[in-house]
């Protein structure tokens, strides 16, 4: 039974891709209730794997002895995951129907947010870590493709390349982990590996430790590779909301807290996956502080709330961070759908024009601010609870800097929510504007908004499942009780919620602070180069330009010259090997 | 069955397919006629192909060295039959069989 209810959960949308493939762009219609049904059903598929979440393999199949089996293990980790990936995916897809309603070569658009619904639910179900890296890379191509939906779009065109090129950085990290982890232990298991991380030689634990922490810091888009993130948000919203903030930059926080028991140990690498998540909890939050793009301040604000998660993790936190990934793809992924229908109906991301918009779309505008203040971190919506349990987690287990650090992350992550918020909703208007969100749209927003305000609920069945289902981790059930009063008591809560008040005075009372009418020019100039790292990603790209152009050189097309180079490699290959015999 | 070959025959079989590869690889990097570029692939071919037979017999399988050695024969005739008739055609369209003259890769 938990084995059906796998393969559908994986199934299920990549079948339903090629369904609605197959049905064609000329019955739109139709190609809309295909894509919700098969998404619909999938969620169904993945929600029922919870109450039967286990440490074992439900499903083996074999693939010779080069790649071992592909084991997918429905442990507390893999199963929420694949759970939120279908039920965010299944909301995306039921916003898409107005969203994308008489667009072109929809087909294209919803057979690429099927399969990667499903290649999403396999990742986070998979136990075997060659696999892990094939649905990893499947989830990059498609996030890829959908990022360059718009094809005709230069920008899309090259966000897509970017966000591409940007993340193999993390599909070689984790494919050296992989094939490391094959080489020590005989086996592609992640359990083989974490029970037999203690007796693997500490060089080439620590060299998979810093792989793996290269390939969630790129997929999870963090310092130093964050910079793909607001260029792809020139994918449709809806894509945005689902792959960008609520999914696929999910996984390199799943990556880490799932192998965190190998490489807890490790020298320096928890103080190192703290200082990636506080750099880009921090930076991504100045950079938010003077976006106008609506699209970009939230990729920011992704960026910064990713960063979060992966300071839990290095702060051994790992519920924490899982408890926050929860709430962030929920609160996320509501203020996503929200600004894609302001976007939709007014034809612009630019918040300078938006003014007054909440007159026309109330209920856009009512569950905007609701997302807005679970992202802010304000009792009692979801984002309050998860966030206070990391800076709770920081404050006792991290070092003191970072805990500093991050609470000046809340109050800017206030101050530019609340910049934002008035910016759409509350400043003059701005003109004339479009027609209220519709029905499907406000269907997909009401579910996300109620999940704002209900998903902290969990944390006890929650936290029950990870304890059970994963030994190695260490942790503890947590109920609903014990979260409230160890929230209420903590010292962190109340410091978090004076940095957030802070935040939001400041932009209260921005006309008295001096200085702070306009944008500070150098925070401008900063974000523009994202703090010189776009500098940086053009000279790479430059340098590989003039590498390949010199490089020509070699490529003659003479055959003599090929066939000498064949002989000589030849040569330096027989060489090599009597060398080493 | 075919009986074991002695030590010294297997290496004077192995002298005689490094010379034949090596006439083919060294011709191959010194010429630039067509025709004569497909004789020397098929010099080499055949260097392989004896090597095939003479690894099946030293492994103690003759039979399957022999019958992939066979197979590669017949492939390699295609080959080699495909090439001469791509070379007289390059030969009436474009009146040259120089490589160098022939290459568009870089002028």
């Amino acid at each position: 039974m938990l084995a059906i209810l796998i393969w559908l959960a994986i199934g299920l949308p990549v079948v339903g891709g090629l369904v609605v493939a197959f049905v064609g762009d000329s019955r739109e219609k139709l190609q809309h209730v295909v894509a919700v049904g098969f998404s619909a059903a999938a969620a169904v598929a993945a929600l029922a794997i919870l109450p039967q979440a286990g440490a074992d393999a439900a499903v083996s199949v074999s693939f010779g002895p080069m790649f071992g089996d592909l084991t997918f293990v429905p442990d507390g980790l893999g199963a929420f995951l694949a759970a939120v990936a279908t039920v965010v995916g299944c909301l995306a897809v039921v916003f898409s129907v107005d969203y994308m309603a008489g667009e072109a070569e929809l087909g294209r658009y919803y057979s690429l947010v099927l399969y990667f619904i499903g290649a999403m639910a396999a990742l986070a179900l998979t136990s075997n870590l060659f696999f892990l890296f094939l649905f990893w890379e499947i989830t990059a191509l498609c996030s890829y493709a959908l990022i360059s939906f718009y094809n005709d779009d230069p920008k899309a065109v090259a966000g897509g390349i970017k966000a591409l090129i940007i993340t193999q950085f993390g599909g070689v990290g984790l494919l050296a982990l992989a094939l490391a982890a094959y080489a020590q232990t005989g086996s592609f298991e992640i359990s083989t590996f974490l029970a037999a991380a203690p007796s693997i030689p500490a060089v080439v634990l620590s060299v998979m430790a810093y792989g793996a922490l290269l390939a969630a810091a790129a997929k999870s888009a963090q310092f130093p590779f964050h910079t793909w993130l607001p260029d792809a948000m020139e994918a449709p919203t809806p894509v945005s909301a689902l792959i960008h903030a609520a999914t696929m930059v999910n996984a390199g926080i799943y990556l880490l807290a799932r192998l965190y028991p190998a490489f807890a140990d490790v020298p320096g690498w928890r103080t190192a996956v703290v200082l990636v998540g506080v750099v880009s909890a921090l930076i991504a939050a100045l950079m938010a502080v003077v976006a106008t793009d609506l699209k970009r301040l939230l990729a920011y604000s992704t960026v910064s709330q990713l960063g979060y998660m992966v300071y839990a993790v290095g702060a051994g936190g790992v519920f924490a961070s899982q408890f926050h990934l929860l709430s962030h793809a929920v609160f996320k992924a509501l203020l996503f759908l929200a600004a894609g229908s302001i976007i939709h109906s007014l034809g612009t991301r630019d918040m300078r024009k938006m003014g007054g918009v909440g007159r026309q779309m109330p209920f856009v505008r009512n569950v905007f601010i609701i997302g807005a203040i679970a992202l802010i971190g304000l009792p009692p919506l979801n984002g309050f609870w998860s966030k206070e349990l990391i800076l709770e987690e920081g404050l006792l287990h991290g070092p003191g800097w970072a805990y500093a650090l991050m609470l000046a992350g809340v109050a800017l992550t206030a101050l530019y929510t609340l910049r934002g918020v008035s910016m759409v909703f509350f400043s003059e208007d701005a003109g004339p504007h479009g027609h209220d969100a519709g029905r499907a749209m406000k269907t997909s927003l009401g579910i996300l908004a109620v999940g704002t305000f209900v998903t902290w609920l969990l944390v006890g069945s929650f936290s029950r499942m990870m304890a059970e289902t994963l030994p190695l981790h260490g942790l503890h059930e947590l109920t609903i009780a014990q979260l409230a009063s160890e929230i209420s008591g903590a010292p962190a809560t109340y410091l978090a919620l004076g940095a957030a008040l802070i935040g939001l005075a400041a932009w209260q009372w921005r006309r008295r602070i001096p200085g702070a009418q306009q944008s500070p020019g150098w925070l401008l100039a900063a974000t523009e180069s994202s703090f010189g790292l776009e500098t940086a990603n053009r000279l790479i790209v430059t340098a590989v330009q003039k590498a390949g152009a010199f490089l020509q050189r070699t490529q003659t097309g003479q055959l003599n010259w090929n066939v000498a180079g064949l002989a000589f490699g030849l040569i330096a290959v027989l060489i090599i090997l009597a060398w080493s015999v | 069955m075919m009986s074991e070959l002695s030590a010294q025959s297997v290496q004077i079989v192995f002298a005689g397919i490094i010379l034949l590869f090596g006439i083919g690889l060294i011709g191959l990097m010194i010429t630039r006629n067509l025709i004569k570029i497909v004789i020397l692939l098929q010099l080499m071919a055949k260097a392989a192909i004896l090597g095939m037979a003479l690894a099946g017999n030293v492994a103690g399988k003759p039979g399957l060295g022999q019958s992939l050695a066979v197979t590669v024969i017949v492939v390699d005739t295609v080959v080699a039959v495909i090439a001469l008739a791509l070379a007289v055609q390059v030969q009436k369209t474009w009146g040259t069989l120089d490589l160098k003259d022939l290459s568009t890769l870089r002028r």
